[in-house]
């Protein structure tokens, strides 16, 4: 499949976990659709397709079709998307309040006055001007109860709806039976006072929850939408000239007004000021820019007008790397959520169940109040606050990482992140700040001087995102050497052929000098024409500031931490002694990582493996947790379980504390919704909870959960669960 | 007693006329978003307060 395009598709209409199965079912049925996943919390339904085959109209029809809205997963719509559905839920839960206080008016006098103060005439006014206020409660408020059921008994599978649906519906027909026939069975127990509370309480939980949802959303869309429009573009001949923003190429100067967001990764190149990156890396301070100072997409432009290069545009940017990322995360269901999914549906068949066994006993005791307890029991068990537990807890817990800094792929690496016992740390970036610096040229042999050389070098390692070659740019510029045939050989080296068909490597010694001289160590930096070196490159580099405190408190967690490095061997010894790490192994192949890693995993340890997500990416596909640097431009090609946006490693030592307080809530939140419906059930069952109690347990009961999950968002700062 | 053939349908009606109400005020976007609203009176562009509290006209400013 070729034209193989991603596509985001705003869902509409989807109340519960059991929704985004019959959506992922309806889209996987349109043909030319590889994929489809749905996320639930976030309303988004991500698919693959052959962009041919299966056009975006043809997805939007499939899911319309199966009784959902679906919409292009643009920001505008989105949010005119919300607004509507935020009117619409504001409207339905003030019919339902409003006409519930009013019924509430018109049966109060029947629970005041003793039996027969009150004429059977006006009882029967009464009754009846309660009826017509429960018809818009019914036909308006409660239509998206009655649509949930029938989308999902149409589809054949049970959906939270369908027990609330029964229960309105019995309660209605019975209260309705009750006043039409006044000396009939059911004499007296109407309770349209009860039905609409019961409605109106229910409506306000998910009103709530809403406003919850989109406000993730929203701060997940000032995220993802932050280029401007337009720039202004330095053209040919120094005039000023205004695009749109995908039309900037890589080269194009570009001048950034102040309060600006940049629209390209690059360096500025004339003005100085300063750039908020906060929501790429969480870092809140501004950072000081001048001439010759990286900028990266979407980020602000605080201090002053600068005039910028563009570098990298459009897709390539670390800021739509960045976005992407995030889209990925909320589209993934995690594994916890998948397993409260199959529980729902066993757990609601056993509601029912109930019910007809209580409906059953109570029509040997006393048949009036039987549709009493079958409407207790269908609404005060809360399938609600079992199936939000665990997605509520993690949603809340992932964005609250993200906006600290620490962008999780995939959720389900946060139980296991709790679990870790065992740190491998790459070096180069990761424990130091990956911008080692170029400190002298050695001439090993050759007729070419020193700087001639560092000008071949720079040319050859512009190739390369490698710390180091960038290292090499920095210190000179290249000299316009004509490379082709270039080939990057991951922890080893770059290599490519010149003009004169002559092969030049550059990279550590023992791969790129074949023939020996003697005068280079192997893990050495060298440039080799055909096998010979003919120069070494000295490089310093300094270990991150937060290093040494994130070892010690990862330590005094009784994690070991150990140091992988492709690196000289001399190097790793000593910054593995600076640290105090457990061990610092240096001189290591990719294989060599794989099989330190390996050999750990066999001892019974869990593995958390921080590298810079390229060189390492097998020995990170490898580890239980891996975490990749979200320094330079690939944090997208990483295949790391999370990205570190922020750069630091303490960060690590906080979202494992983090990891360990979500645990704890959702186990808390399923404690409290298996404790909440084991106390009520058997209440209901034996008759003393009335309906209008049951619809105010069970939307207490899901807002308990949602309140406690969003405790991770807010409190405890950051900063203070690490000493 | 009799009065309440008439009150009880009518404050039934003057229900379903609020509901009426409510509506509209909702279509027309007055709960959109109910926490700007205190804030607008600081960026309402073209009013300024003397000490006295009293809008008035602003004077542009040079």
């Amino acid at each position: 499949m070729d034209a193989a395009a991603e596509t985001s598709l705003r869902i509409g209409g989807m109340h519960c976990a059991a929704c985004a199965d019959t959506v992922e079912a309806a889209l996987r049925r349109v043909p030319g659709v590889v994929e489809a996943r749905v996320s639930a919390s976030a309303q988004v339904a991500s698919v693959r397709r052959d962009a041919a085959a299966a056009p975006v109209s043809r997805l939007v029809e499939a899911v319309r079709a199966a009784g959902y809205d679906a919409s292009p997963d643009t920001a505008a719509q989105a949010r005119a998307a919300r607004a509507r559905e935020a009117r619409l839920a504001l409207w339905r839960l003030f019919v339902a309040g409003l006409c519930a206080v009013q019924a509430m008016m018109l049966v109060e006098p029947t629970y005041l006055a003793a039996p027969g103060d009150i004429a059977p005439e006006y009882l029967r006014l009464l009754e009846w001007g309660a009826w017509i206020l429960t018809l818009p409660v019914l036909a308006f408020s409660a239509a998206p109860f009655f649509a949930g059921a029938w989308r999902s008994l149409r589809q054949g599978r049970i959906g939270m709806d369908v027990p609330v649906t029964l229960g309105v519906a019995v309660a209605f027909l019975a209260s309705t039976a009750a006043a039409a026939d006044p000396a009939g069975p059911l004499r007296g127990t109407a309770a349209f006072d009860s039905i609409t509370m019961f409605v109106a309480f229910l409506l306000g939980g998910r009103y709530l929850e809403m406003k919850a949802r989109h406000r993730a959303e929203a701060e997940l869309e000032g995220m993802t939408s932050r280029l401007p429009l337009d720039v202004v573009r330095v053209g040919a001949g120094g005039v000023d000239e205004t695009i749109p923003v995908d039309a900037i190429a890589p080269g194009d100067l570009l001048r950034v007004p102040r309060g600006e967001a940049f629209a390209a990764d690059g360096t500025i190149v004339e003005g100085r000021t300063e750039a908020d990156e906060s929501l790429l890396t969480g870092e809140s301070v501004p950072r000081p820019r001048r001439p010759g100072d990286a900028v990266v997409a979407g980020s602000l432009n605080l201090g002053a007008p600068v005039l910028m290069r563009a570098e990298r545009v459009g897709a390539d940017t670390r800021y739509e790397a960045i976005a992407a990322l995030m889209r990925a995360a909320r589209t993934a269901k995690p594994a916890l959520l998948r397993t409260a999914d199959r529980w729902a549906a066993p757990f609601l068949w056993a509601v029912l169940a109930l019910a007809a066994l209580g409906a059953l006993g109570w029509w040997f005791v006393d048949p009036a109040r039987v549709p009493w307890v079958v409407v207790s029991v269908l609404i005060v068990t809360c399938p609600c606050a079992l199936s939000l537990a665990a997605p509520s807890a993690l949603l809340a817990a992932a964005s609250r990482m993200a906006r600290e800094g620490l962008l999780l792929r995939d959720i389900d690496a946060l139980a296991r992140l709790v679990r870790v016992d065992e740190v491998f740390l790459d070096k180069t970036g990761t424990l130091t700040t990956g911008r080692p610096r170029c400190t002298g040229t050695i001439v090993l042999a050759g007729t070419l001087a020193a700087d001639a050389l560092a000008g071949r070098a720079s040319s050859l390692a512009a190739w390369s995102t490698h710390p180091l070659s960038r290292a090499l740019q920095a210190a000179r510029d290249g000299d316009g050497s004509v490379w082709r045939e270039v080939r990057e050989v991951p922890g080893r080296g770059i290599e490519a052929i010149d003009v004169e068909g002559r092969c030049w490597r550059l990279g550590a010694a023992a791969w790129a000098a074949t023939v020996s001289t003697g005068a280079v160590r192997p893990a050495d930096v060298v440039l080799s024409r055909d096998g010979a070196p003919l120069a070494r490159f000295a490089f310093d580099e300094a270990v991150r500031e937060d290093a040494p405190a994130a070892v010690q408190a990862l330590q005094a967690e009784g994690v070991r931490v150990h140091l992988l490095s492709g690196d000289d061997p001399d190097r790793a010894d000593a910054v593995g002694a600076r640290l105090r790490l457990d061990s610092a192994r240096g001189g290591l192949s990719p294989e060599d990582k794989l099989q330190a890693l390996r050999a750990a995993q066999d001892a019974g340890r869990i593995v958390a493996m921080v590298g810079d997500g390229i060189n390492d990416a097998p020995v990170l596909a490898r580890a239980d947790v891996s975490i990749a640097m979200g320094e330079g431009a690939q944090v997208a090609r990483a295949q790391a379980d999370g990205v570190l946006l922020s750069n630091r490693l303490a960060d690590l030592v906080r979202a494992r504390a983090l990891a360990r307080r979500t645990l704890r809530v959702i186990r808390q939140n399923l404690a409290w919704a298996a404790a909440y419906n084991a106390a009520c059930v058997p209440l209901a069952l034996l008759g003393v909870l009335p309906p209008w109690a049951a619809g105010l347990g069970m939307a207490t009961s899901s807002l308990v959960v949602v309140l406690n999950s969003l405790r991770l968002t807010h409190r405890a700062p950051w900063t203070a669960s690490i000493s | 007693m009799d009065s309440l053939y008439l009150l009880i349908p009518f404050s039934v009606l003057l229900v379903l006329a609020l509901i009426g109400v409510f509506g509209w005020a909702l279509g027309s976007g007055q709960f959109d978003d109910l926490e700007r609203e205190g804030g607008r009176i600081l960026s309402e562009p073209g009013l300024s307060f003397d000490t006295d509290q009293r809008a008035r006209q602003a004077v542009p400013e040079e």
